[in-house]
């Protein structure tokens, strides 16, 4: 599904990932951990396509072509997905009026019929009910007076909506309460299948007892130092990173 | 600044009829004052980022009764159809396309000074005043009686017609009786060249009475279009104003509101959409002279090419003003590095129990919810006009009035395009 080789890539000069390897299969759910400033946001913006990165060497391949030269919106049409850990407040743009152009950009490039208003709403009521999210959410602007849980479970439910086959969440549980977090980790969970694979960028290993990972890697200064199952993200949670830094 | 031809045209304007010549010593204050005044930056501070040389120019000539239209004049279509409508041509007002409601009375300049002997006081916060009072020529004078509520807004369409560059300077007195509310959409339609149409509109809010106030300026390309709007408002008034300044190659908006009555409210929104060479000003001055007034000032900007704004809002609060609330937002949007704003929020407040805020901002679409879109597959341009939409939404909805919301977003779907 996502095949990263010796990726590098620099910010304004300032170098940030040195030589990141990963390999994710469909159906695999992998977890990246690390500290602040390791590099684990700027691998998501990467992926997905975010302006103000230069990759110096290496490439990204999503399903056996190289993407790096790819628009946002090209990836996220072949089903590439981020949840953003900081998810934009847009005042004035309407929620439903946002899903609907979303969903509707995504089935116009699929060759499908765009749907309207009523067809539209078909499809949310459901997922918004997967996700115990009120109604009236699609009536609201975008983000706007979101609480944190709110403003991230609109993003799991952009996710369920556009049916990525890679979502990226980063940091999907940071200033989440236990109540969000179970009923995010069970949106994700019902969303699996041995089609669709998942990358987990996370501080802790909270999460991962909700969403069990098949692989979890540490990223240290912009390098995977480290890969294992779910025990590393416990080692880690109890020992911390300073084992593993040079 | 040559100032033969507007000399030439006020000596000729004074042989005209269409007010009694009694005012003509508050016309002459006027002139003198502008022909003083040199439309110099320094006289006029607020206008010190507008160019004003299309005025400076000046081959204006003034409106004559003989440039209202000729008879088969077929009238281009007005924002919503089935209202009561004033017409104007050229300034002239056109009473056999008016339909009014009962309780309002319309009367010409002529008569409404004559009923007032003349007495009115004219207002001289800007060029465009001086020049409105001092070559004054058309209009009319609406009348709303005490207690009568009128649902269905009133048209006021102003068309200007015409090849000759002409001088429309109408002035309207609106005054609003006691507990009455009106409903007001004004509507300037340019199908000429270069006209110079310079309204002046000055209100009378008596106690408790409403007015709602649509601008939709639509003039010609290369037309200069001035609207300064004066209110007066006694205790409870309430005045809701919603701007789109759409038109015209040099455009200004003024409102002076002076809240003289405890509890009065002004509630002011506009929007600005400026591209090639325009320019669009918008200058706001309210004065809370009573306890317990609110106000509000909410206006926004999209600039693209080589076009300009200004911004100028200016919160008095005196002295005895106590419980003031007043609040004053100006965000204007760059789509072009060639475009410039200047913004100039005010706040003088000489009591000492109030709640005003203040805030203005200037940039560039927001880069990070342009990415965010374009990461949920929707394409560059679709995402840039969504944010713009969001952008200007509440000032749209601040009409308050779907069928002209609609008019509106059609003509500014037209503009995000081209």
């Amino acid at each position: 599904m996502l095949e990263i080789k010796n990726l590098h890539a620099k910010v304004e000069d300032k170098s940030i990932l040195n030589g990141i390897n990963l390999n994710i299969k469909p159906g695999e759910i992998h977890a990246i951990m690390g500290k602040n400033g390791s590099g684990k946001s700027t691998l998501s913006n990467i992926i997905t396509g975010k302006e103000g990165y230069e990759v110096t060497q290496g490439d990204i391949k999503y399903r056996n072509e190289s993407i790096t030269e790819w628009t946002p919106e090209k990836r996220s049409l072949h089903g590439i997905f981020m949840s953003f850990q900081y998810p934009v407040v847009m005042p004035g743009v309407n929620n439903t009026y946002f899903l609907k152009a979303a969903l509707n950009a995504k089935r116009k490039y699929n060759g499908q019929k765009e749907l309207d208003a009523a067809g539209f709403l078909k499809i949310i009521k459901e997922k918004l009910q997967d996700l115990k999210m009120d109604p009236s959410y699609l009536q609201r602007a975008v983000n706007d007076g979101f609480s944190g849980g709110e403003k991230k479970r609109n993003e799991i439910l952009q996710m369920l909506t556009l049916e990525p086959s890679l979502s990226i969440l980063d940091e999907t549980d940071s200033g989440l309460d236990i109540d969000a977090l179970k009923i995010i980790s069970d949106g994700v969970n019902r969303y699996k299948s041995p089609k669709r694979s998942f990358l987990i960028i996370t501080h802790y290993q909270r999460l991962l007892e909700y969403i069990e990972p098949d692989i979890v890697h540490v990223l240290i200064d912009g390098e995977i130092v480290k890969s294992g199952t779910k025990e590393l993200a416990l080692k880690l949670e109890e020992k911390g990173y300073g084992w593993l830094e040079k | 600044m040559n100032t033969s031809s507007y000399q030439s045209e006020f000596e000729k304007l004074l042989t005209r009829d269409y007010f009694s010549p009694k005012i003509n010593p508050q016309r002459k204050n006027a002139f003198e004052e502008f022909l003083k005044k040199n439309l110099s930056k320094k006289a006029w501070d607020n206008l010190r980022f507008t160019n004003l040389s299309a005025l400076k120019k000046n081959d204006f000539r003034i409106s004559e009764v003989f440039d209202a239209p000729k008879k088969n004049f077929k009238y281009p279509e007005a924002v919503t159809a089935d209202n009561y409508k004033i017409v104007f041509n050229n300034g002239h007002y056109q009473k056999q396309l008016t339909t009014l409601p009962k309780g309002i009375e319309i009367f010409t300049n002529l008569e409404y000074y004559d009923n007032r002997k003349n007495k009115v006081a004219q207002p001289t916060a800007s060029p465009f005043d001086l020049l409105n009072t001092a070559f004054m020529d058309s209009g009319m004078s609406l009348v709303v009686e005490k207690n009568i509520e009128i649902k269905s807004p009133i048209l006021l369409v102003f068309i200007n017609t015409g090849k000759d560059q002409l001088m429309i300077s109408p002035r309207i007195h609106v005054d609003i009786g006691k507990s009455s509310s009106i409903s007001l959409i004004e509507h300037h339609i340019g199908l000429g060249s270069g006209n110079f149409s310079n309204s002046t509109t000055i209100f009378s809010l008596k106690e408790n009475s409403h007015c709602k106030h649509i601008r939709l300026q639509k003039d010609s390309d290369q037309a200069i279009n001035a609207g300064n709007i004066h209110l007066e408002q006694e205790k409870y008034s309430k005045y809701y104003l919603s701007h789109f300044g759409f038109g015209s190659s040099l455009g200004s908006i003024g409102v002076n509101s002076d809240l003289n009555g405890q509890g009065a409210e002004c509630h002011l929104s506009g929007l600005c959409l400026t591209r090639n060479h325009q320019h669009l000003d918008t200058h706001i001055l309210i004065n809370h002279k009573s306890p317990n007034c609110i106000s509000s000032q909410n206006f926004k900007t999209v600039l693209k090419d080589y076009s300009s704004g200004v911004f100028n809002g200016k919160v008095m609060v005196e002295k005895d003003a106590q419980k003031t609330d007043s609040n004053q937002s100006n965000k204007n949007i760059l789509l072009s590095k060639n475009a410039r704003m200047n913004s100039n929020p005010q706040l003088v407040i000489n009591a000492d129990d109030v709640k005003c805020s203040h805030g203005s901002s200037t940039g560039e679409i927001d880069q990070d919810a342009l990415f965010y879109l374009r990461s949920r597959g929707i394409d560059y341009k679709t995402a840039k006009s969504i944010l713009i939409h969001g952008f200007v939404s509440e000032i749209f909805d601040s009409a308050d009035n779907l069928e002209i919301i609609n008019y509106i977003k059609s003509d500014f779907d037209k503009w995000i395009e081209n």
